[in-house]
């Protein structure tokens, strides 16, 4: 088999040389007979004449022979390459906007679907990421309802030690922004972590070692590892760094290990957990457990098993009985919520690839129209249907083939722009990049489109009867086949276009009801310092931020500051409760401000008064609330004078102010209760925020306020100066990319059904030069004769804008539980996209038939 | 001519060259003649027919072939039977024993 192959391939290069063998053969044949017939008396004409005559014609029999020995489908294929190569060559416009078209259809899918790939397909990059799970406690409370809550250490201690169900299970305390000074103070991603966790995931320090049961005591020197990349960038990947110091909030801890690359990638330090004395018992203590189950278990299994040594040990400790266990995959957890962004995206990109094949098949059908004259003299002198076929599917298949590429390109180059605006939160241990399973993706999404556009023209085309061809009644007549094929085409671009602009137009009408929502407060007008000092110790920012805010209220171009424990948008919230006699509990946020902060912010105040330095000053137990708290604690009475019975302090609420949206717009209405800074006792401190109001325009603050808060005494860190705009425009990316991708989507969509359209009408108007051209002759108006031809695009675009808005109609449901404040049905929306779908698609179907007006009516009815 | 006929006639011109080239190597022309004695039937239309079915049977690994020299030397290509043609040879003959046996034995009865 491979011997014969190779025969043929050798055969390929040796054409001339097997031929001439052929022929000399055969010569051979006719001279030895002609030489007996000879002898047997035939004078030597008469012998060669019967000796050829017996032999048959040999120009056949040496092509028969060559069928057998030559280059046979090889050769063939490597034909019809060469005469593929030559045409696209030849027609240069065509081939450009040809592949130009399948390399975006291509490119943003491929692109699109690495992400997707990515971020659903494959979020865990681990060895069986099947057996990776999160483990939650269901803890039955009194009055029915179930608690889910995270284990305690000493369930997964028993857990560890048990072995049946996990083959490994550790305690995952999740990320903090720390500062780490290595030499020079950042704000670095710190995650912490239980001893065990890199085995749950299958991941062994690159260099060093893993966390011990040791490390995680309390009271045992810090140690840590670095992530690989920050290893890189910040040490210069030195391996000497292993035994290193570096200080990790104010403590000094040695680098014991470095991680491999792509675990965690942002991530720079690895800490052990806990370190510190937690109540060892309590579950719900806060800390996530995840965990890899035994290979062959199932879940079901497994949470059977748990269940009952759950029970098992809460017997033993005479707790109360039916604690279940649950586990849910880490994979569900990953793409959770992806669903309709990954739905829309898919549609979205499924509807320009699709729109791209349309334009590629018009494309093929027009160029073919002009083709049918040189395909019926092939089949005259003698190529079969098959060989036409064969010719115009490897047409296809180069064009595919060179779209592909370029298609692949594009991705590559887009890839990283695309990552940055894709609305999808990928997993942060997650890279996107080409794998080998997208470039896989790719390569059938261009071959298999190749097929589907070239397949039918090619046997349209193939049909061609010899005769209508050749006598050019088909040119006269304006080739009616393709032309409606052609209008086909632009209904079903039109379509589809309509749908892209539609969805694209109502993230842009929910993104406008986002931003316009009023939080409550001011965010354009004040600015936010993020400032910790580098010595972690409460009593250091007791001093330094109420000194801090002090200062800064004296520079000349600041009206107001003050600082609050949180920031504007986002952050960890505290929690607390409000206990009433005889009623259940009310949970609210607390906050910790310096005064000042609610007339930076611009907080209306609603009764009482704000809080002020007084009340610092004398370490009063007083709070401000907002209108919510108010409204649960104290109903319709007026709180100002009360206590509050929160935790268990009685502070006296002074005054109440108005409620803003914590977590932006989307975010519902939180009860809060302002504490003065340091008037609540907590085991954490946490950093403040400053919340400055400049007096107008104020250009030079935001480097003043980083000179002021280095010179305040004590070394610090200042991570970032924010308006308060930054807060809520960063709070609205997810939307705001949305918004961006699906317009890009849109603005490509709509590109490539205009560039249809104006090639489809363009080669209807090159087609038709004869006809215009009699009609010119005999009077036509010019203007009449433009009219005519955008008229034949007309009704195919009526009946697209038609069927796109009905398909918009069902399509953009998809995309319901992502808009805000907007029905998926929104008229404005859809309005706006038909209407921008028909002017395009009129004058991209008007500027070519402009051309019929010029054309010159001897020219045209000279043209064959 | 229906297919069937025109394998057969495949089949049997086939199976004639491989006897024919049994005891040696031959050149094309030697091989005509040789066919030529056996009958006239099967290069019946025209002689050059042969050339297709050799470098059919070439490639199907059952010949092998060489430019040499003739008794008068002559250039020519000679064909050589394969030890797969001797194989194919066996067959054929084997199933045309059969077939001829099965017929004489319907002709007799």
């Amino acid at each position: 088999m491979i011997r014969h192959a190779l025969a043929r391939l050798r055969a390929l290069v040796r054409r001339d040389a097997i031929a001439g063998e052929i022929r000399e053969e055969l010569q051979i044949h006719v001279a030895m007979r002609a030489e007996d017939l000879e002898r047997q008396g035939l004078s030597p004409v008469d012998a060669r004449r019967q000796a050829a005559r017996r032999f048959g014609n040999l120009s056949v029999i040496q092509d028969r022979g060559y069928d057998v020995r030559g280059g046979g489908i090889m050769e063939t294929i490597v034909q019809d390459l060469r005469y593929s190569l030559r045409l696209f060559a030849a027609q240069r416009a065509f081939s450009v906007v040809a592949v130009l078209t399948l390399a975006i259809g291509v490119g943003l899918s491929t692109a699109l679907f690495s992400v997707i790939h990515a971020a659903v397909i494959r979020p865990l990059p681990y060895a069986a990421p099947e057996q990776l799970v999160r483990v939650d406690v269901q803890v039955p409370q009194t009055g029915g309802d179930i608690f889910g809550l995270a284990p305690s250490l000493v369930d997964v201690r028993t857990w560890r030690e048990d072995q049946r169900v996990f083959r490994h299970v550790a305690v995952d305390r999740g990320e903090y922004n720390l500062i780490v000074d290595s030499g020079e103070a950042e704000r670095l991603t710190v995650h912490r972590v239980s001893e065990g966790f890199f085995d749950v995931f299958d991941v062994r320090p690159f260099r060093g070692r893993a966390f011990t049961a040791e490390d995680t005591r309390p009271g045992t020197p810090l140690v840590v590892l670095l992530g690989h990349s920050y290893w890189r960038a910040r040490f210069g990947a030195d391996e000497t760094m292993l035994g290193r110091q570096i200080r990790v909030a104010g403590e000094s801890a040695t680098i014991v290990g470095i991680l491999p690359a792509g675990f965690h990638p942002l991530v720079s330090v690895w800490q052990p957990y806990p370190r510190e004395i937690v109540p060892e018992t309590m579950r719900g203590s806060g800390a996530p457990v995840v965990a890899r189950l035994q290979p062959g278990l199932s879940r079901e299994q497994a949470e059977k098993n748990l269940s009952q040594i759950v029970g098992a040990f809460d017997d033993a400790q005479g707790k109360k009985a039916g604690t279940t266990v649950r586990l849910e995959s880490l994979y569900d957890e990953a793409v959770a919520g992806t669903g309709p962004m990954v739905g829309t995206l898919s549609g979205a990109v499924a509807a320009i690839l699709l729109i791209a094949c349309v334009n590629v098949a018009g494309l093929l059908l027009a160029r073919g129209a002009t083709r049918q004259r040189e395909l019926a003299i092939r089949a005259s002198i003698g190529a079969g249907r098959t060989r036409l076929i064969r010719q115009l599917l490897t047409e296809s298949v180069v064009l595919a083939a060179a779209g592909g590429l370029a298609g692949v390109l594009l991705a590559w180059v887009a890839l990283d722009a695309l990552v940055a605006i894709v609305p999808l939160s990928l997993p942060a241990n997650v890279s996107v990049s080409l794998n080998i399973q997208v470039l896989v993706f790719a390569a059938v999404v261009a071959f298999s489109t190749s097929l589907i556009f070239g397949l039918v023209p090619a046997l349209r085309l193939s049909g061609v009867t010899v005769s209508t061809a050749l006598s050019g009644a088909d040119r006269r007549s304006g080739a009616a086949l393709p032309r409606r094929s052609g209008q086909w085409l632009i209904a079903a671009e039109v379509a589809l276009g309509v749908v892209l602009l539609a969805g694209a137009g109502l993230m842009i009408r929910s993104f406008a009801r986002l931003v316009s929502v009023n939080l409550g407060y001011e965010p354009e007008s004040f600015l936010t310092l993020q400032v910790a000092p580098l010595d972690p110790s409460p009593a250091v920012a007791a001093q330094y931020y109420p000194a801090l805010v002090a200062t800064i209220r004296q520079l000349p171009d600041v009206e107001v500051a003050g600082a609050s424990d949180q920031l504007p948008i986002g952050g960890r919230r505290r929690a607390g409760f409000v206990k009433l006699a005889d009623q259940p509990a009310i949970r609210i946020d607390e906050r910790e401000v310096l005064p000042g902060f609610f007339e930076a912010i611009g907080l209306p105040l609603k009764q009482g008064r704000f809080l002020t330095d007084a009340d610092l000053a004398a370490g009063k137990s007083v709070v401000v609330i907002n209108e919510m708290t108010a409204r649960k604690v104290f109903g319709t009475v007026s709180p100002v004078g009360r206590l509050l019975p929160v935790e268990d302090r009685q502070p006296e609420v002074v005054g109440v102010v108005g409620d803003f949206l914590q977590d932006g717009a989307r975010s519902p209405v939180r009860a809060n209760v302002y504490f003065p800074y340091a008037g609540m006792d907590s085991t954490e401190r946490r950093p403040l925020v400053v919340f400055v109001r400049p007096r107008g325009a104020a250009p030079g603050l935001p480097v003043r306020l980083r000179d002021v808060a280095q010179g305040i005494g004590t070394r610090v860190l200042v991570d970032r100066i924010w308006s308060g705009e930054d807060f809520v425009s960063e709070s609205v990316t997810v939307p705001r990319r949305r918004m961006v991708l699906l317009g890009l989507l849109a603005g490509v969509g709509l590109l490539l059904t205009v560039v249809g359209i104006f090639s489809m009408t363009a080669y209807a108007v090159a087609r038709r030069t004869r006809e215009i051209g009699v009609r010119i002759a005999f009077g036509a108006d010019k203007p009449d004769v433009v009219r005519a031809m955008v008229h034949d695009a007309i009704w195919p675009m009526a009946l697209g804008l038609v069927a796109g808005a009905g398909g918009a109609f069902f399509a953009t449901r998809v995309i319901a539980s992502l808009l805000f404040q907007t029905t998926p049905h929104d008229p404005v929306a859809l309005a706006a996209a038909l209407g921008t779908l028909a002017v395009s698609a009129i004058v991209a179907a008007w500027i070519p038939a402009r051309r019929a007006a010029l054309v010159d009516p001897v020219v045209a009815l000279r043209t064959d | 001519m229906s297919k069937t006929n025109s394998d057969q006639l495949h089949g049997t011109l086939d199976m004639l060259v491989l006897k024919v080239l049994e005891d040696g190597p031959l050149h094309g022309y030697a091989i005509a003649l040789r066919l030529e004695r056996v009958s006239k039937q099967v290069l019946q239309v025209e002689e050059g027919s042969l050339y297709p079915a050799l470098y059919r049977m070439e490639s199907r690994g059952w010949l092998s072939s060489e430019w040499s020299a003739t008794d008068t030397g002559r250039r020519a290509r000679f064909y050589r039977l394969t030890r797969r043609g001797r194989a194919q040879l066996a067959a054929e003959r084997e199933s045309w024993l059969r077939l001829t046996l099965a017929v004489q034995a319907v002709m007799r009865s």
